[in-house]
C-alpha cells in the first residue's frame, strides 16, 4: 500500500521485480538450474556436459510434442493424440521409406504428411463438426492406435534411413540432431506466437472464440491450422525417437501425450486458453526428464516422479497466483 | 393501503447506511455516504458509471465491508453486514451482471440457495408451486422446466426478479433492472413494483432512464464520485434537473443535430431476407444515413444484424450489398465487403477481457493481416494510442481490457474498427448500462461516422436515441417490419405504439403510418 503512494521510483523497481520473478519461463529455468546443481553436487556424473546434453536430448522429443500442444491449449484446446500420432509416424516412416529412397527424405516427408493429415482431420473434427477437442482426439488417438495393432501387430519395425539416423544420433559440431531441431522449432514456434498476427488470432481465439469470431477472425481456419501443427511437431517428435532407438513399436509415443501436456502446464500456459508461451514449455520439458533422471540416479521408486510431477505443478500454480474466476 | 395512506417518512427505515466510507486499492469509492430505505417507497439511486452504486449496493446487501461508517438494520446499528445477515433481514438483490445457470431451469434458477427441502431433498414439487406464483408476478409464462439459456436477455432478467420476490424480500434491490427490458416488461415490471411498495416494501432502484425514474419513485439520492450530492423527493424536480445533479451541468447536448444525408444510391439493400426468426425483411440504407431498428426485445431486431453480418445463417430474394449480389454468408466475407459489427453483450462477444486494450484494439487488423507476416509492433502502438486519443482513452493501453469500466469497454469495441474505415456499421444497443457522458460520446461519434459517408443501422431498446439519431426507423414485432417510420413523423409514442401493435389494428398487417 506504502509502496503504492510513495514516488514512482521507489514503486516501479519492487513492481519490475516482481514481474520478473512472476515470469514462469524464468521461474521455470531458476528452478532448472537448481535441480542441476543440487544433482550434480550430490551424484558424480550428473552435471557432467556429456549427461546434461543426453537429457536435453530427451527433452528435444517432449519438448517438441509441446510445442504443437503449446498452440492448442492457448487456442483454448488439447490435443490428446499426440502419444498415437508419434507411434504412426515411428512406424509409418519404415513403411514409408522405399528402397529407391536413397536419401530417405522421400519417406521422412511423406511420414510428416501423414502426421499432418492426422492433425488436421482433428482439427476440421473440432471446427466443422464441432466436437469437443477431448473427445475428438481422444477418439482419434483411440482409432489410430486400432489401426497401428492391425498394421504393426506386436513386431518392433526398423528403418535403414540416413536421414533419420541423422536426426537420431547425428551432431553438428558437437550438438546432437535433435537438440538442433528441437532449437529450430523452438525459433519457429516462439515467432508465430509473439511475432506474427496468427499468433495473436491464437491467442484471441482462446481467450474468447466468439468475440473473435465476430472481429473477422476466421475461426475454423486459425483451429484447422494449428491441430495441423500439432500433428506435424508429433510427427517431427515421432522420428526423432525413431532414429534414437532405432527401431518403431506400438506404444512407443504413449509417454509423451502426459509428458507434453505437464510440460505445457508447468510453462505456464493456462489450460483455460488466451494466455501463455512456448518460452516457459521449454524448461518445462527440460524439468520433467531431469527429475526423471534424478529419480533413476537416487534409485528411488517411479512412483516418486509422479508424486514429484504433481507437486510440482500444484507449487508453480500457487506461487504465480492462482488463474482469477473468468468467463 | 397505498403509499399515500402512510408519511412514508415518518416510518422508521427498514436499512440505513450512515457516513459510509469504502475505498479499493488507495482510491475513495464512497465518501461520507448516508442512505435510509424505508417500507413502502421506491427510492431511486443515480450516479454515472463509476459514481460508486453497485459498491454502495454491495454495501447494503452483505457483500462488502464498509472502512467506516455503520449500517442501521431494523434499528440495530453494526459496523456490517454479511451475506446472511442480509438475508435474514429480507434483502434482495436483482443484480445488473445476470447471475442466473443457464443450464438450470427456470425453476432451479429461481429457488436456487433457497430450495424447499423435504426429508432433506428438495422439495420440487413445493418450489414448482411457489415459482409458478412469482412467475406470474413478473408475467413469465414460460414452462418452469425450461432452461435458462434458452431465454432471451428481457426474459432471463425477468427470471431474476422472480428469484428475488421468491424470497419475500422485505427489502428489494434492483440494479439496472429495464436495460434489456421490452416496454411491455417493464409496464410489467412497474406495475409490480407499485404493488410491493403498498405492501410496505423497501425498494432500491438504479436506472439509467431517467423518466421510468421519474413515473416510478417516490425518493432520489443521487451519487456523483462517491459523495451524495441530492437526497430529496422527487417530487418539484425534472428530468434535466437529475442530470445536472448527476453530471454537474446542463444535458442539453446529449444528442448532436441531427443533418440530413446527402441522397446518394443506397450501399445496402436487401428484400426477402429472412434469418433467425425475422422473414420477409426488406431494407435499403444510402451513405450517411443511420437507420434504427426498433420493437420490443426479442422480435428479431438482432437476428437481422446477425444474419447480415454472416454469423447467422440467414437468405434473401435480392442483395446489394457494397457492390456485392450476394449476403456475406460468413463474418470474414461481411468484413471484406466493409461491414462491421458491434455487439450488445460486449463482455462475452465484444472484447477479449483478459488481454490488452491495444490487443483488442487490433484484432480486426490481425484478422486481415497475412497469418504469418511480422507484426510491427512500433506501428501498432501508433495505431492504438491514435485510437485510443480520439476516444478518450485514458491509461496504459497494456491494461487488461476487464480493468475498463463498461462505457469504456464500449468504446473499445465501437473503436477498433474505424481504421478499417467500414462502409456499413452494424450497432446492437451501443448504449446498453453506459453511463450518461459516454452516451454523449457514443452519439457523437455516432454521427461523425455518418456525416462522413458510412451507412450505420441502430439498433436499440432506448427509444429516444432511435427518435433522435436515425433518418428513418424500421419497427419489428414477431420477426417481420411492422412499420417504418421516417424522420419527420418520429416520436417516442410513435415508436412504442408501433412495437406494440397499437397503432394498426389488425396484427402483423401494419404498414407506414
Amino acid at each position: 500500500m506504502n509502496a503504492m503512494n510513495a514516488g514512482k521510483t521507489s514503486a516501479a523497481v519492487p513492481g519490475r521485480l516482481r514481474t520478473v520473478l512472476q515470469n514462469r519461463a524464468l521461474q521455470m529455468l531458476v528452478i532448472v538450474i537448481l535441480v542441476w546443481i543440487v544433482a550434480g553436487l550430490s551424484s558424480r556424473g550428473f552435471a557432467s556436459f556429456g549427461h546434461l546434453r543426453y537429457l536435453l536430448e530427451l527433452a528435444a522429443v517432449i519438448g517438441l510434442v509441446a510445442a504443437g500442444q503449446t498452440l492448442v491449449v492457448i487456442a483454448g484446446g488439447i490435443d490428446l493424440s499426440v502419444g498415437a500420432i508419434v507411434t504412426v509416424s515411428a512406424i509409418s516412416l519404415p513403411l514409408l521409406s522405399g528402397a529407391g529412397d536413397a536419401t530417405g527424405l522421400v519417406g521422412l516427408l511423406a511420414t510428416l504428411a501423414v502426421a499432418t493429415a492426422i492433425g488436421l482431420v482433428n482439427g476440421v473434427g473440432v471446427s466443422a463438426l464441432r466436437v469437443h477437442p477431448m473427445i475428438m482426439t481422444l477418439a482419434m488417438a483411440t482409432f489410430l492406435q486400432g489401426a497401428l495393432i492391425l498394421v504393426a501387430g506386436g513386431t518392433a519395425v526398423s528403418a535403414h534411413n540416413p536421414v533419420v539416423e541423422w536426426l537420431g544420433s547425428g551432431r553438428l559440431g558437437g550438438i546432437p540432431a535433435g537438440i538442433l531441431l528441437w532449437l529450430v522449432v523452438s525459433g519457429a514456434t516462439l515467432a508465430l506466437l509473439h511475432a506474427t498476427p496468427l499468433g495473436a488470432r491464437i491467442f484471441a481465439l482462446g481467450a474468447n472464440p466468439l468475440a473473435t469470431l465476430l472481429s473477422g477472425v476466421s475461426v475454423p481456419g486459425t483451429t484447422m491450422l494449428i491441430y495441423a501443427v500439432s500433428g506435424f511437431t508429433a510427427g517431427l517428435a515421432g522420428i526423432v525417437v525413431l532414429g534414437m532407438n532405432g527401431q518403431g513399436y506400438v506404444g512407443i509415443g504413449d509417454p509423451y501425450l502426459l509428458a507434453s501436456i505437464a510440460a505445457v502446464v508447468l510453462g505456464g500456459t493456462s489450460v483455460l486458453g488466451g494466455r501463455g508461451s512456448y518460452a516457459g514449455t521449454i524448461p518445462g520439458a527440460i524439468l520433467l526428464v531431469t527429475v526423471t533422471a534424478l529419480i533413476t540416479v537416487v534409485n528411488a521408486s517411479p512412483g516418486w516422479r509422479n508424486i514429484l510431477f504433481g507437486g510440482l505443478i500444484l507449487g508453480l500454480l500457487l506461487l504465480s497466483g492462482r488463474e482469477r474466476a473468468r468467463r | 393501503m397505498t403509499s399515500d395512506d402512510v408519511d412514508p417518512v415518518a416510518v422508521a427505515p427498514l436499512i440505513a447506511a450512515q457516513d459510509i466510507t469504502r475505498g479499493f486499492f488507495g482510491n475513495p469509492v464512497l465518501r461520507g455516504v448516508s442512505i435510509a430505505l424505508r417500507p413502502g417507497r421506491i427510492h431511486a439511486l443515480l450516479g454515472e458509471n463509476g459514481a460508486g452504486k453497485s459498491t454502495l449496493i454491495n454495501i447494503l446487501s452483505g457483500g462488502l465491508r464498509p472502512d467506516s461508517g455503520r449500517i442501521v438494520v431494523n434499528g440495530a446499528p453494526r459496523g456490517h453486514l454479511t451475506p446472511s445477515d442480509a438475508r435474514k433481514a429480507g434483502i434482495a438483490v436483482v443484480q445488473q451482471e445476470l447471475s442466473l445457470t443457464t443450464t438450470l431451469s427456470i425453476g432451479e434458477n429461481i429457488g436456487l440457495g433457497a430450495f424447499p427441502r423435504r426429508f432433506g431433498l428438495i422439495d420440487y414439487r413445493t418450489l414448482a408451486g411457489r415459482a409458478r406464483e412469482v412467475c406470474g408476478l413478473v408475467g413469465l409464462d414460460e414452462p418452469l422446466s425450461l432452461p435458462v439459456g434458452a431465454l432471451s436477455l428481457g426474459r432471463r432478467q425477468m427470471v431474476e426478479i422472480a428469484k428475488a420476490l421468491f424470497r419475500n424480500p422485505r427489502i428489494l434491490i434492483l440494479d439496472e433492472p429495464t436495460s434489456s427490458l421490452s416496454a411491455r416488461e417493464t409496464g410489467i415490471l412497474t406495475d409490480l413494483l407499485g404493488r410491493l411498495r403498498a405492501q410496505g416494501v423497501a425498494i432500491l432502484y438504479i436506472s439509467h432512464r431517467l423518466n421510468e425514474i421519474m413515473a416510478l419513485c417516490d425518493h432520489v439520492t443521487v451519487l456523483k464520485d462517491g459523495v451524495v450530492t441530492a437526497d430529496r423527493p422527487l417530487a418539484g424536480i425534472d428530468a434535466a434537473g437529475l442530470v445536472r445533479l448527476m453530471v454537474g451541468r446542463d444535458p442539453g447536448d446529449l444528442f448532436p443535430t441531427w443533418t440530413a444525408p446527402p441522397a446518394a444510391p443506397p450501399v445496402l439493400s436487401v428484400t426477402g431476407f429472412a434469418a433467425g426468426m425475422t422473414r420477409d425483411i426488406a431494407l435499403t440504407v444510402q451513405p450517411g444515413e443511420v437507420l434504427g431498428l426498433g420493437g420490443l426485445v426479442g422480435h428479431g431486431q438482432e437476428d437481422v444484424l446477425l444474419g447480415l453480418y454472416g454469423a447467422i445463417p440467414a437468405t434473401a430474394t435480392a442483395v446489394r450489398v457494397n457492390g456485392a449480389t450476394s449476403l456475406p454468408g460468413r463474418v470474414t466475407r461481411a468484413n471484406r465487403l466493409g461491414i462491421a459489427y458491434v455487439p450488445a453483450d460486449r463482455r462475452r462477444e465484444g472484447l477479449h477481457l483478459i488481454h490488452s486494450i491495444a490487443t483488442n484494439l487490433m484484432l480486426p487488423a490481425f484478422a486481415r493481416q497475412h497469418g504469418l507476416s511480422l507484426r510491427r509492433r512500433r506501428q501498432e502502438q501508433g495505431a492504438t494510442a491514435v485510437l485510443a486519443a480520439r476516444l478518450g482513452i485514458k491509461g496504459d493501453l497494456m491494461r487488461p481490457a476487464q480493468a475498463l469500466s463498461g462505457g469504456n469497454q464500449q468504446k473499445v469495441a465501437l473503436a477498433k474498427w474505424l481504421p478499417h474505415d467500414p462502409r456499413i456499421l452494424l450497432l446492437n444497443d451501443p448504449t446498453r448500462g453506459v453511463d450518461v457522458e459516454t452516451k454523449r460520446e457514443i452519439y457523437r461519434m455516432l454521427r461523425q461516422l455518418a456525416d462522413a459517408g458510412q451507412a450505420v443501422i441502430l439498433l436499440s431498446s432506448d427509444t429516444p436515441e432511435l427518435v433522435n439519431l436515425c433518418d428513418r426507423v424500421a419497427i419489428l414485432r414477431e420477426g417481420r417490419i411492422v412499420a417504418r417510420i421516417e424522420r419527420r413523423d418520429l416520436s417516442e409514442a410513435a415508436i412504442v405504439a408501433a412495437a406494440m401493435g397499437a397503432a394498426t389494428a389488425p396484427a402483423g398487417t401494419g404498414g407506414a403510418p
